[in-house]
């Protein structure tokens, strides 16, 4: 939930994001070139990521993926 | 397994990255501390609550006076039903102002008035708030803390206290990513690690899984207040993951709505009405819901473009979510939006004294980490509880030797942390995870609370406790500490499901089988201590006598109760409440 992709395209593997997310959601490939999601359920949806990554390459969105136990 | 790397003769260990254990760490180093080490699970000043900051701040502002002290000392002692240290309250509004003082010379950007003093504006709640640019606070933290040499470790969670001779002389953790075990020889050691939403609804905040509290149960401390704080729930946007920022909302003048468009708040808080604090917003919910005229909006289509430019600077993640479902288009908020309450906040927090010296001596607690009762929620009073207990963890390292910590302990330690690397089958912790959710989230369990639903979920969380946990299975270090989190839930979920069995009254959690606020016999604290692997309860007296702020000793119905009573959604009869 939350971040949906990093734009392989753009994303230069400087590894802001890896380093920001406050959930250990994101790292680099074994080359260290490119960011990825690896774990997915983890996010938090925060949008710090794409907030801090300077090539605009993430893109987030505040729309569940998947149900979470509510209130009601 | 990774190698095991130690880090010795520390003065301080802080634990925790957000703003408590900033304060800690620097302040720490200011009263003379030499070796001062930081160590967060995530990244130190990105991770937990302090990181996404709803960009306002509680404090005594200059030019108030004795008697605005006084009363915002009153509000705080009674969002919390009385059960607090008033003496500790009193010390953090006295030294809140200089809090933001260090702010500003460390280079924290404030919203300012023309005149560039720092603006004061309304917030939720009857007294006015401060202004700063959200993440850029805890950044500048971070920035602050590495240059004052403080040693900050990042992706290390920490699973267990070291003890020797009944003082605890530091802790040990592994790092997330390469599995490198680590052992912090401290002389002091400062937890700082916030509380838990139980990883539920709540934008920002599913680091925060109560790892403190598990770590100081585990080895001895006395904990309180688990059934009992002053934000039970908190209130977010339903249908997306947005937020936090609802104090800026509040205090910008959104409006609540129920199903039926009606502004009904003005109904449970006259005074405040939509601007009312969470306490008082969360009971509103539970009678609108109760009454069938859920689901709740908020109203901000009437904000200005110059107030949506505001939000944009002092809460600029969750304008940009509002931005990105078309909630917000060109400067102007074009649709209410569906709102819900939040998990329970669990929060068995560790006693302290005023010195934040926790029961276990070389043990000191701050920020959401200690009980509610010595240190309210928000920011401000993170930043001051965190600052007195780093000068006093530092004077206690300078009168104390180095820590000598017996080998075998260490070892059994780190057999016990890696344990679930080692199971071939078992339980994930995503699996556990949603188990306590679903026993502990819906709102008929804690925030609106009765006996039988309580045992229920007692029940089934002990059975998780003793049949999924000790099975529980990671294959990387990543997950290994979601397993470590989860058997900090679990621990948590106990505490405050027991704790909240045990408050026969309705203070502020509300109790449809006591619906009487009982000062005659309940005007004290409930505190937990883990006794030979059981779960032991006691409680200690409130001194409210002692207090400026005083309430009478007597038993009356909850006031929710009586005016739900008022409004005919209820009767009570039998000593139980009944919905109408």
């Amino acid at each position: 939930m939350g971040i949906r992709s990093i734009d392989q395209r753009l994303c230069t593997g400087c590894g802001t994001c890896v380093e920001n997310c406050p959930l250990d959601v994101l790292r680099l490939d074994e080359k260290g070139e490119k960011a990825y999601i690896k774990y997915i359920r983890d996010c938090q949806g925060c949008f710090l990521c794409e907030f801090e990554c300077p090539e605009g390459a993430i893109y987030c969105s505040p729309i569940f993926e998947f149900g979470i136990t509510k209130a009601w | 397994m990774g190698e095991t790397i130690i880090i010795d003769d520390i003065d301080v260990l802080v634990v925790g990255g957000g703003i408590a254990g900033a304060f800690a760490a620097i302040k720490a180093k200011e009263a003379g501390a030499r070796k001062v080490v930081q160590v967060d699970k995530g990244h130190v000043g990105k991770s937990g609550n302090s990181a996404f900051g709803a960009g306002v701040m509680h404090v005594l502002l200059p030019g108030e006076k004795d008697e605005d002290l006084s009363d915002r000392l009153k509000r705080l002692t009674r969002a919390q039903g009385y059960l607090v240290h008033q003496d500790l309250l009193q010390d953090h509004l006295e030294q809140s102002w200089s809090i933001v003082q260090d702010l500003e010379k460390w280079g924290v950007e404030f919203e300012r008035t023309s005149e560039g003093k720092i603006e004061s504006h309304p917030g939720r709640g009857a007294r006015p708030i401060i202004m700063f640019h959200g993440p850029q606070l805890m950044h500048t933290l971070m920035k602050t803390g590495l240059r004052m040499d403080i040693h900050q470790v990042h992706r290390v969670t920490i699973t267990d206290l070291l003890t020797h001779d009944g003082k605890i002389m530091g802790a040990v953790g592994f790092h997330i990513r390469d599995g490198n075990f680590f052992v912090f020889k401290a002389r002091a050691t400062v937890l700082a690690m916030g509380s838990t939403w139980y990883k539920g609804l709540l934008p920002a905040h599913r680091d925060c899984t109560g790892d403190g509290y598990g770590i100081a149960y585990r080895a001895g401390a006395i904990l309180r207040g688990a059934e009992n704080n002053d934000q039970i729930s908190h209130a977010m946007p339903a249908r997306f993951d947005i937020g936090p920022g609802l104090n800026m909302w509040q205090g910008l003048g959104g409006r609540w709505l129920n199903a039926k468009g009606e502004r009904f708040m003005e109904k449970y808080n006259p005074v405040l009405k939509d601007q009312a604090g969470l306490r008082n917003i969360m009971y509103a919910f539970l009678l609108e819901i109760k009454q069938g005229h859920g689901p709740i909006f908020m109203d901000m289509t009437h904000f200005t473009p110059e107030q949506v430019q505001r939000m944009r600077k002092v809460i600029p993640l969750p304008t940009k979510m509002f931005e990105r479902v078309g909630v917000i288009v060109k400067d102007r908020v074009v649709q209410p939006v569906e709102w819900m309450l939040c998990p329970p906040t669990g929060r068995p927090g560790i006693r302290v004294n005023r010195r934040f010296e926790t029961s276990l001596p070389g043990l000191y607690a701050c920020g959401e980490a200690a009980a509610s009762s010595a240190v309210v929620t928000g920011l401000s009073c993170a930043a001051t509880s965190g600052a007195t207990a780093g000068i006093n963890a530092a004077h206690f390292a300078h009168d104390t030797d180095k820590s000598s910590i017996p080998q075998d302990q260490v070892e059994r330690l780190k057999e016990k942390a890696f344990a679930p690397l080692q199971r071939r089958d078992g339980f994930s912790p995503e699996q556990i995870l949603l188990a306590i959710q679903e026993n502990i989230i819906p709102y008929e369990i804690i925030l609106l609370r009765k006996k039988d639903r309580m045992e229920r979920a007692l029940e089934n969380i002990e059975y998780v406790r003793d049949n999924y946990l000790p099975e529980i299975k990671a294959h990387d270090f990543h997950l290994l500490k979601n397993c470590h989190e989860v058997k900090n839930l679990l621990f948590v979920a106990e505490a405050q499901l027991k704790t909240s069995l045990f408050r026969t009254e309705s203070r502020v959690g509300l109790r449809e089988d006591y619906p009487y606020t009982d000062n005659e016999n309940w005007l004290k604290w409930i505190e937990l201590k883990n006794e030979k692997g059981e779960m032991a309860l006691s409680t200690s007296p409130v001194p409210i006598e002692e207090y400026p702020i005083k309430v009478d000793r007597d038993r009356k119905i909850h006031y929710v109760w009586k005016l739900a009573e008022k409004l005919n959604i209820i009767t009570i009869k039998g000593g139980e409440v009944r919905w109408e």
